[in-house]
């Protein structure tokens, strides 16, 4: 039995060299334990990635580079990660198409935050954007071009020079597939490296911790659900955010917030959850995303009386201001009763006025899309659309190193052990994020975890050898979601769990909508306990995947509502009706002379860090200042002012 | 004795070059070739299908969730191992989840090795002549 498998790991693993695979038989043999009844199989490596995104391979990279041998792991086949799914491009002030400032997109981004993301981890992401866009290209990352042969850059919600004097050119693009061609480019990479393992459809159940280390991972092989512990001295989680807890949503259904489930079930409380990003054009009915390029490229919204409303909302702007805006404008219009279709309750965005070569060359998903899942036919008539959920700014706080942080005593302590890149992570994005970042933020702190795990530990040091029952959490729990043998079906919860979020929890917010919400989640939260587990299968069993998922939403929408009942201002992302006006600590409409700064427990421009108990559903929130100073004086800090667009 | 070093220094000089990363130096990385995902493999037609139900639900973006997840749910526990071989190769080959969408919905032709019965009943399946919101079914 354990020479099959191995020789099945070994066939896994493409080994070509015989020093490597004999360390691993090595550990496969010797290190086989038991734990209860279950048989789990030993992997050490210097470092583990959880998650083959583009921030997990990206990291991957820098990591092998540096010659540290990495485990990666993801629960699905790396080309068909989420990344995949971004159209619209990355920001980078390459300046191809006018005169461009790294400054000038860090103003655009520390304002799209509103003020909530840390300046230093901004600086830090503008500033690089250029070498990590070079570095890609050089790659082999097939950039769209312009006439001269430089990169492609086209305008994108948010982005302005001259500190928002003017629209900005700044997203690099590659047609309407960036997010593919960045996958495709830095998985084809990974492979030219003998130090990457990769381990693919494998469920990570939970972090490893002893003495208040991260040692590494469990995780179950779906193809056989044997159990794989992957001990490492450097853990990275790059598992994406948690937008599968909404009804409409524009990701795949693998965006279920693992990581950050992972995270709190280990102790570390998790950072402004309740920012939630709605993307003004999602298709209505399906979720499905219209890229913001639409838009970029001339095309415009709509009401009922066919008037382009965002004139009113950004003069300046129009459709190209921040998501939020456009989102909140859309809300506002349809709850005013200007909304079109038979219940009035979406708009419709408009592109036939375009000439439709444009509509083919720079948008050709568009046209196609529109047609399957709404029967719209972009040329001659307009797309029924809805706020839908996009973006998830929360996650597992880190600094600009890529180092997951705790908050004691007042100061930022690093976790040791663990690193964290992607969506899964709050740090740059703040209260809001521009479109084309997060593509850009992927890469950028990617690269930046492979760079500081460098600085940090050393190839092939000495790990401590794990205590037999650190197990015990995990396993307990595995065991208890198998025998669940209650009465309600997984489907009927999550599609309670997802109503509850998009019906009370959504764009608009208010004290009695929240206190509705939160009453619902902690009801399902305790009914998942009552669920019905139909499969007991041990080769793919979807059923026990799709419950683990179930249990890392519940577990984040329990914070998710709690974070935004408590968080009584309006800030980005996060609107309440009952609390409309941004609270900082000084009245920035007015000038600041004079005035003397409130104390950080009298306002609101501070980090949401929330903890939840997993026995009783009850969440804990604590605050954690922003960063307001940057990284060196190549830029100065950003003071608040009031954000209009 | 120094027949002992020389071989030490040759085993550090083979370790150094095997974990060098400079292997990337004489490879061509304007076209990068990756991996394939492994059909090939040998499994019971049950296990293939109940693999093939989880890359159904789980793909890279939206669009071939709610296409591949609503059409394995009506066909695939049907299916003879012929066309399950067929729906395999043609889910989990491809590196990119958007050509399968271009395929599927026609705006780009199919090529001659997918090009079969299964995905003339994928295409006729995302046509959606009943006009229907697509959501992903439930497992059971």
């Amino acid at each position: 039995m354990n020479m099959i498998k191995s020789s099945r790991i070994l066939m896994c693993m493409k080994w070509q060299n015989s020093m490597f695979a004999k360390r691993v038989l090595r550990d496969v043999f010797s290190g086989t334990k038991r734990n209860a009844s279950y048989t789990i199989q030993q992997h050490k490596h210097d470092c583990l990635v959880i998650g083959a995104g583009g921030a997990g391979l990206r990291a991957a990279i820098g990591l092998a580079e540096a010659k540290f041998s990495v485990a990666l792991v993801s629960k699905l086949f790396p080309t068909r990660s989420h990344t995949i799914a971004a159209q619209g491009g990355m920001n980078a002030s390459i300046g191809s198409m006018h005169e461009d400032d790294w400054r000038w997109h860090f103003y655009d981004t520390v304002k799209g935050s509103d003020w909530l993301g840390d300046q230093d981890s901004i600086q830090y992401l503008t500033r690089n954007a250029p070498n990590c866009v070079f570095e890609l290209e050089n790659m082999g990352m097939p950039f769209s071009r312009t006439k001269d042969g430089k990169i492609y850059q086209r305008s994108f919600g948010g982005g302005t020079i001259k500190n928002g004097k003017e629209i900005a050119k700044r997203t690099c693009a590659v047609a309407d597939r960036t997010g593919h061609a960045l996958l495709h480019t830095l998985y084809g990479y990974t492979t030219k490296f003998k130090n990457i393992d990769l381990f693919s459809e494998y469920f990570v159940l939970d972090l490893l911790v002893q003495d208040e280390v991260i040692v590494g991972a469990l995780a179950l092989d779906m193809d056989d659900s044997s159990l794989h512990s992957f001990q490492a001295k450097n853990t990275v989680i790059a598992t994406g955010g948690y937008p599968r807890m909404y009804f409409s949503c524009t990701a795949a259904h693998t965006c279920t917030g693992d990581g950050c489930a992972m995270a709190a079930r280990a102790g570390i409380p998790l950072q402004d959850l309740e920012f939630i990003q709605f993307h003004p054009t999602g298709m209505y009915g399906s979720g499905c995303l219209m890229t913001e390029g639409c838009r970029g490229e001339g095309g415009y919204i709509v009401n009922s009386e066919g008037e382009r409303f965002m004139e009113r909302y950004a003069p300046k702007a129009k459709d190209l201001a921040s998501r939020d805006v456009v989102s909140r404008s859309i809300a506002t219009e349809i709850r005013q009763g200007r909304g079109v279709g038979p219940k009035k309750d979406h708009v419709y965005l408009q592109l036939h006025h375009l000439p439709p070569e444009v509509i083919r060359e720079r948008l050709p998903g568009i046209s196609e899309t529109a047609w399957t899942f709404t029967g719209a036919d972009v040329y001659t008539q307009p797309v029924p659309i809805v706020p839908t959920v996009h973006y998830t700014m929360g996650g597992i706080p880190i600094n600009y190193k890529g180092e997951a942080l705790i908050h004691v005593n007042g100061c930022d302590k690093v976790v040791c052990g663990l690193h964290s890149a992607g969506e899964a992570v709050s740090n740059c994005h703040g209260a809001n994020r521009l479109g084309a970042n997060s593509i850009l933020d992927v890469v950028v702190f990617g690269k930046a975890i492979g760079l500081n795990i460098a600085k940090i530990a050393n190839p092939g040091a000495k790990q401590p050898d794990l205590k037999k029952n650190i197990f015990d959490p995990a396993l307990d729990n595995l065991n208890k979601v198998r025998n669940l043998h209650g009465s309600t079906s997984v489907h009927e919860l999550r599609e309670s769990m997802r109503a509850t979020m998009q019906n009370k929890c959504g764009v608009f917010r208010d004290k009695k909508l929240l206190c509705e919400a939160n009453f619902e989640i902690q009801k399902w939260y305790r009914m998942f306990d009552d669920l019905r587990m139909t499969d007991q299968r041990l080769n793919w069993n979807s059923d026990l995947i799709e419950t683990l998922e179930l249990q890392n939403m519940l577990q984040t929408a329990v914070q998710v509502v709690a974070c935004a009942l408590n968080r009584k201002e309006s800030r980005g992302a996060h609107f309440r009706d009952d609390f409309p006006k941004r609270i900082d600590e000084m009245d920035y409409s007015k000038p600041t002379k004079g005035q003397t700064a409130k104390p950080i427990n009298q306002h609101w421009r501070k980090h949401s860090l929330s903890k939840l108990d997993l026995k009783s559903g009850k969440v804990d929130i604590t605050y954690r200042p922003v960063i307001d100073k940057t990284l060196d004086n190549e830029v100065e800090t950003i003071p608040p002012v009031p954000r209009v667009y | 004795m120094l027949r002992g070093r020389s071989v030490i220094n040759a085993i550090r000089k083979l370790q150094a070059f095997t974990l060098s990363s400079d292997t990337t130096q004489h490879v061509d990385t304007t076209y990068m070739e990756i991996p394939v995902y492994d059909v090939e493999k040998p499994q019971t037609l049950e296990k293939r299908k109940a693999r093939l139900h989880y890359q159904s639900r789980k793909r890279g973006m939206l669009e071939n969730d709610l296409l591949l997840s609503t059409f394995a749910k009506k066909h695939l526990d049907g299916f003879t191992e012929n066309q399950t071989m067929m729906y395999d190769r043609l889910i989990n080959s491809p590196s990119n989840d958007w050509d399968i969408f271009y395929w599927i919905i026609e705006k780009k032709p199919t090529p001659k090795e997918f090009d079969n019965e299964v995905m003339d009943l994928l295409k006729k399946h995302a046509k959606n002549e009943n006009r229907n919101a697509l959501s992903q079914p439930p497992l059971y």
